[in-house]
């Protein structure tokens, strides 16, 4: 029998709300989701992981109510109407690679540079060291889509940005997305789309000199984009490389509140 | 509030483990900790169950898309259950049980259960069983339908302190050395299960083995004579048990069952016309018990034998059957021979009518085994 499975050193990370499209006053489920091609398994919370877990609404930032070692993770209260920009930011985790993995791993997710900056250095370790953060969001909407307010930034390490409010979005309108790393604009970044009804069909791009891309993100499960910065350790840090895994979700066109 | 301090100290204990792990060496995990358990217990060396615990939704939705299928938002748990089990096939692609170099097929059961509270969604419990394969000494275990890690609890014994191994899904475990079970206590068991077996076989069971044993009984009145018999009937039928059960001889029950009815005819009918044991007689009841030796071996096969406890199970039987015998005998002795052997009568009055009676049975038995 054949195990053959997809990469088994690069998984995603993002946050799968529950529902998508709450009312006013409902409670939603932060569901924190592992995994490869949108089939995740549950992240129980950690408490020892987490760093930032928190919600923002026209009203301001507040923590988001956790259940430590529970999936979900945490719960929202819905206040008011308007898009709710959850987010989960994790403390590095440590992770070694044997050196062809990890090299596999930096071609899977696009990380040239950084293939370039080990080959260039003539990196032979058998064993490469890793601090790897998750820096997850996703948008929720309840009541009716408005252009206004849109997403908001949480100040993650990297964070990816919708610059329009993707339940606004009309047909034939492409979506915006910034990246940012430690608040400036990425260039270059690969930043790669998948919905659920097709999570291999992927769409990718780079980012422009103002860490901007845009897709077309048609109505219809859930969307998740995507994108992973990889850094030189500082000097004293137990790893070589430190990488930071950035995640948007939202699901336009989910109805009422039981979407998924 | 119970159900949230339980987690904290799952998730408490959890961590003690990672950090009591970290000074062993490399103990870097590549992936966050999921929320799936895996528990293997082995129940005295003899089979395994295996228990994985892990999100109903999640599973579903990998099945079904290893399954060319499109995703679908199923939440209810009699809907995920019959979904599992429907995907069985699928399941099995990417879940590996082996034992030494050989892989099990496992029977597998799946049943889903709402979460433990009205937040957390439905749980799958996906369980494995099957014998553990004769003379295996190692168990491997490999589960690729969760991309996190996951902690493999196994116990030797219901009793006994599981010990942990933490596992990244897909990757296959060291492999776990099988404690056996004690033999003195499994062997003492197999022997009186099996003593009792044989017994039963004939009394009451085996009246065709009944009848030939009191057959033998009923020719003469002396000790010598019934002991040649059984001791040449209980040597033949030893000998047929044992080599059939290893495969050495076999010849189908559609011969030997009507030759065992057969030797009963005859052994019957010779005590009609004949009064003392000739050497013939001896010789023939040799051949008959090594009929009736077949007959035994296809019981005991149709009975199940455990392959760890061959011979056990083969000797004990043999002499439960012997058990069996002698109790036919005694009883005829008791009975019939001690009140009644001296008188004049006897032959007239009960050797022979019964060896008719005997006969007569075991002819309609004959022609019952050759025209079923």
């Amino acid at each position: 029998m054949v195990l053959c499975r997809a990469p088994l050193f690069a998984h995603d990370m993002w946050i799968e709300p529950r529902p998508f499209r709450p009312a006013t006053g409902e409670i939603v489920s932060v569901r924190l989701r592992v995994g490869q091609d949108l089939l995740g398994d549950p992240l129980p919370l950690d408490p020892a992981l987490v760093n930032q877990f928190v919600v923002k609404d026209v009203a301001g930032r507040r923590p988001v109510v956790r259940r430590d070692g529970a999936d979900p993770a945490g719960l929202v209260r819905v206040a008011t109407p308007g898009l709710l920009v959850i987010g989960y930011g994790s403390n590095p985790s440590a992770l070694e690679l044997p050196a062809p993995k990890f090299d596999q791993y930096l071609k899977e997710e696009g990380l040239d540079a950084i293939a370039a900056l080990r080959a260039r250095r003539g990196n032979t370790g058998a064993t490469v060291r890793e601090l790897f953060s998750r820096c997850a969001k996703s948008l929720v909407l309840s009541g009716p889509p408005s252009d206004e307010p849109g997403d908001r930034r949480l100040g993650f390490a990297l964070e990816l940005v919708a610059e329009r409010n993707p339940y606004a979005l009309r047909v034939g309108q492409d979506l915006p997305v910034r990246l940012t790393y430690e608040n400036r604009p990425l260039a270059g970044a690969l930043v790669v789309a998948m919905n659920r009804s097709g999570p291999s069909e992927k769409l990718a791009a780079r980012t422009d000199s103002e860490g901007r891309v845009r897709f077309r993100v048609p109505p219809g499960g859930m969307w998740l984009i995507k994108a992973v910065h990889m850094v030189p350790a500082p000097a004293g840090a137990s790893a070589e490389w430190m990488s930071f895994w950035a995640s948007l979700t939202f699901e336009p066109g989910a109805g009422g509140s039981a979407g998924r | 509030m119970t159900s949230h301090s339980s987690r904290r100290c799952r998730v408490g204990a959890c961590l003690g483990v990672l950090v009591a792990a970290l000074p062993c060496g490399a103990v870097v995990r590549a992936h966050e900790i999921g929320t799936t358990r895996v528990a293997v217990l082995f129940q005295e060396g003899r089979t395994y169950g295996i228990e994985i615990v892990t999100d109903a939704e999640a599973l579903v939705d990998k099945l079904e898309a290893k399954a060319g299928r499109s995703p679908i938002a199923e939440t209810r748990p009699a809907r995920l259950q019959s979904l599992l089990t429907s995907l069985d096939g699928t399941f099995r692609q990417r879940v590996k049980v082996e034992f030494g170099e050989a892989e099990a097929r496992p029977e597998i059961a799946y049943s889903v259960a709402p979460g433990s509270d009205d937040m957390s969604a439905p749980v799958a419990t996906v369980r494995l069983t099957g014998p553990i394969p004769p003379g295996a000494r190692h168990f491997a275990w490999t589960y690729a339908w969760t991309s996190s890690s996951y902690a493999m609890a196994v116990r030797n014994a219901p009793s006994e302190n599981p010990v942990t191994e933490w596992l990244e899904g897909g990757q296959r475990s060291a492999p776990i050395a099988l404690a056996l079970a004690a033999p003195a206590v499994d062997r003492l068991d197999t022997a009186a299960r099996y003593l009792a077996l044989g017994f039963t076989h004939i009394v009451p069971h085996g009246l065709d083995h009944m009848l030939f044993v009191l057959g033998i009984y009923l020719l003469s009145n002396r000790a010598r004579s019934v002991l040649l018999q059984v001791s040449a009937f209980t040597v033949a039928h030893s000998i047929t048990l044992g080599l059939s059960l290893y495969g050495l001889v076999s010849v189908s029950p559609r011969i030997v069952e009507p030759l065992i009815a057969l030797s009963i005819v005859y052994v019957a009918v010779e005590n009609v016309l004949l009064s003392e044991l000739r050497s013939w007689r001896v010789a023939l009841v040799f051949a008959f018990g090594l009929l009736h030796g077949m007959g035994f071996a296809g019981a005991l096969e149709d009975l199940g034998l455990e392959h760890s406890e061959f011979l056990t199970a083969l000797l004990t039987f043999n002499l439960g059957v012997e058990a069996g015998q002698l109790a036919v005998i005694g009883a005829a002795f008791v009975l019939v021979g001690w009140p009644c052997a001296g008188r004049v009568w006897y032959r007239s009055r009960v050797v022979v009518p019964a060896s008719a009676l005997i006969a007569s049975t075991a002819v309609f038995w004959t022609i019952e085994r050759l025209f079923p």
